[in-house]
């Protein structure tokens, strides 16, 4: 017992060394994880290396880490690491699977970094869209039908995807096969707003930009949580939200530990499926969905809905619902591209408290009265 | 035809007795899954509250469920289970082939195409936005047109070649190449609307208008009085198309006829519901078993009885009573009707002599 402690005692001050020898000079805490709130991944800086691991990148994975490292251009190798899992920074290259990272990058001023994108049409982005538009990026294609010859000759120095379980081990390990890096971004399994906005802090590390990044996110986090004190304080009731639109007769249900029932919460407002808990969307019977829809003050998130009568032409039945009735239907569509990009993805991915003061505006005109929205739109 | 109003024996009248009594028995089976039908649902009604909110408290939230929810779900149920077994029987016959169904002409790949074209094809010049609000007529239209076009095309084909076997062979190729350019079109689109695709090849019974019940109403009723005209040309092709036409049958008229009657059938069942399959094999396979007979007097009543009350069980079954969740209804359809293919191969020595 007493030579275990002694071995941590030693490997403690090793490391406390290592990092006082560190060529940044900056002044790191040892061996700590520095994420905060995010669940999906962590960050531990080591001597002439950076720890990156990402924790169950799909949904429904368990046990399953993805550790990536991340070491200085020009800096040697460190002994020991496996090189295939090592990536070089900062980025001067990237392709992105999913254009929900544009704002991270953009915000740490490294959109001309981005040399491809799956799906271009799906940019939001104006800045971004133009470098699409003079050639500066291309679209790759998607998951299955991606253009390995395009990324090849991109030679970007990393493709950032997200999981989507063991059916994307196909392309990713052609495209590890061809020396590329890959990094899977798991961002999009976060429950929580700000745990989402987070993962700023793997751009940062990505592109040498650490204190960008924190400074972002803590000033996110600290908008964000005065906002919803605020909120808190405001309120009277809390208006029960009903979201999403069914598929035939079967209607996907967000659970009650999702993104968007957090964004609810906190933007004081009572989902009607707030009790439930799954990793991933509940199909549920038209007929159940709609006994508890009756009681919907809002109806949020309308899948792409633009007006009342597409609503009303998808299911008849749904014009009953008393949401419908008095008007109270708001879409996040406002800031959409004609090819379906929407900025609720990108920019409400980083700046939530965004998101979080449309939502309350709209369950709570009293209380933001000259409040104008931003990703949302009423649906008339 | 005098010869043919011979005395019943004393085994005939026995046999007839019985099939009385499969007749009944389904009739009541049929009642009885259509009042479980409604009855039955992902939300827990007592039986008293739904009668109540059938008779008097029609504007609750029961009364909504029931009657804007359940009973139109268990009509088009009973309709479709109706419209694919007749059409599935029809098939196996002209093609005598145990194996042939509803969709072996390729309806549900041209309704497929039709309806690929909306949801898929159409993302690259119209944009998702205006997608969604095209409604369910739409997809209606694009369905009937698909699967009419290869019907049309199958009938052109069918009145050139002689023989049913080159009609099947290339009504399979036909299917395959459809199948295809679905795919291609499949490949080239966006999560969100291959997701909207997907959930339709899954079929659904819940989703219908009133309006739209009507219009399935009507052409499965035209398709089930067509076929009971045609029950006499069904079982002389039985005999074999030479010999059908030897004793007098115009094989590629009767041909014609059990085409249009099956695509009026099938194609309004696809149009409305999405391809549902299995049912159209399975049942009359059923019907043939309980009923131990060829003849198509007893085998088209037989396979409606049938196909109704296994499609009212699967809707039952993929409600999952007292569950908040649902199965799609065509899944469900299958796992019930793979049971029986298997045992029908699995005995087809004995059995095959149906054909």
């Amino acid at each position: 017992m007493k030579s275990i402690r002694l071995l941590v005692f030693v490997l403690l001050m090793s490391s406390g060394c290592g990092i006082s020898e560190n060529k940044t000079g900056a002044t790191f805490s040892p061996q700590k994880n520095e994420i905060s709130r995010a669940e999906r991944f962590t960050l531990v800086r080591k001597t002439g290396w950076t720890e990156i691991k990402i924790i169950n990148p799909w949904q429904g994975a368990t046990a399953v880490n993805q550790q990536y490292y991340l070491v200085r251009r020009g800096d040697p190798l460190p002994f020991g690491l496996d090189s295939a899992s090592v990536i070089f920074v900062p980025l001067k290259k990237i392709i992105c699977m999913s254009t929900t990272y544009i704002s991270m990058i953009s915000a740490l001023g490294e959109e001309k970094s981005i040399v491809g994108v799956s799906g271009t049409g799906f940019i939001y982005s104006p800045a971004v869209k133009k470098n699409v538009e003079n050639g500066l990026i291309s679209d790759v294609g998607y998951e299955a039908n991606l253009n390995k010859e395009l990324i090849l000759k991109l030679a970007p120095d990393l493709i950032m995807i997200y999981g989507i379980g063991s059916e994307s081990v196909g392309y990713v390990g052609k495209i590890k096969e061809l020396g590329i890096k890959v990094i899977i971004n798991a961002d999009y399994l976060e429950t929580d707003p700000l745990s989402r906005a987070e993962w700023i802090k793997l751009f940062g590390a990505l592109y040498c930009k650490e204190k960008l990044a924190d400074s972002i996110f803590i000033k996110e986090a600290r908008d964000y949580a005065g906002l919803r004190s605020f909120i808190l304080r405001s309120i009277t009731k809390r208006p029960r939200v009903l979201l999403g639109l069914p598929f035939k007769d079967t209607w996907y249900i967000s659970p009650g530990n999702s993104f968007i029932s957090t964004l609810i919460r906190d933007a004081g407002g009572e989902y009607l499926w707030s009790d439930t808990k799954s990793s991933v969307s509940m199909p549920y019977g038209i007929e159940n969905v709609y006994l508890r829809a009756i009681k919907a003050d809002y109806w949020l998130n309308i899948g792409s809905i633009g007006s009342r009568v597409e609503i009303s032409d998808i299911d008849q039945r749904l014009a009953n619902l008393s949401c419908f009735k008095n008007d109270n239907l708001f879409n996040n569509n406002n800031r959409v591209t004609s090819a379906g990009g929407n900025d609720f993805w990108e920019n409400g991915s980083l700046y939530p408290h965004l998101l979080l003061k449309d939502i309350a505006t709209i369950l709570h005109p009293e209380v933001f009265p000259d409040n104008e929205l931003v990703f949302y739109k009423k649906i008339y | 035809m005098k010869t043919d109003e011979r005395k019943e024996t004393f085994a005939d009248l026995k046999s007839g007795r019985k099939t009385r009594f499969i007749f009944t028995g389904l009739l009541i089976l049929v009642t009885v899954f259509m009042i479980m039908d409604i009855f039955l649902g992902s939300v827990s009604i007592k039986p008293s509250e739904v009668l109540r909110a059938i008779f008097s408290d029609t504007s609750s939230d029961y009364g909504t469920i029931i009657l804007k929810f359940r009973i139109p779900k268990a009509i088009t149920a009973l309709t479709v289970g109706v419209a694919l077994s007749l059409s599935g029987l029809q098939m196996q016959t002209v093609f005598r082939n145990p194996m042939a169904g509803p969709y072996v002409l390729g309806i549900s790949s041209g309704a497929s195409l039709g309806v690929a074209f909306v949801i898929l094809g159409f993302s690259s010049i119209i944009t998702p936005d205006s997608l969604s609000g095209l409604g369910n007529w739409i997809l209606v239209a694009a369905s009937w047109a698909g699967a009419g076009a290869v019907m049309i095309l199958i009938m052109i084909i069918s009145s050139r070649v002689k023989d049913i076997m080159t009609v099947l062979i290339l009504g399979i190729m036909l299917s395959s190449g459809i199948s295809a350019i679905v795919t291609i079109l499949q490949y080239f689109s966006n999560e969100t609307l291959l997701k909207a695709y997907v959930i339709w090849t899954m079929g659904s019974l819940g989703n219908l208008t009133a309006s739209q019940i009507n219009v399935l109403l009507i052409s499965v009723s035209a398709g089930v009085i067509l076929s009971l005209f045609l029950s006499k040309m069904l079982n002389a092709l039985l005999l074999g198309e030479n010999y059908a036409g030897s004793i007098g049958l115009n094989v590629r008229l009767a041909r014609t006829l059990i085409f249009i009657c099956t695509s009026i059938l099938a194609g309004s069942v696809t149009a409305f519901c999405g391809p549902i399959g299995f049912i159209g094999i399975a049942v009359p396979h059923i019907a043939r078993i309980l009923f131990k007979t060829s003849d198509h007097k007893i085998l088209i009543p037989g396979t409606i009885l049938a196909g109704a009350a296994v499609m009212l069980v699967s809707d039952i079954i993929s409600q999952l009573p007292g569950s908040e969740s649902v199965l799609p209804v065509n899944a469900v359809a299958s796992l019930i009707g793979i049971p029986v293919v298997v045992w029908v191969i699995m005995r087809s020595r004995k059995y095959s002599g149906a054909f």
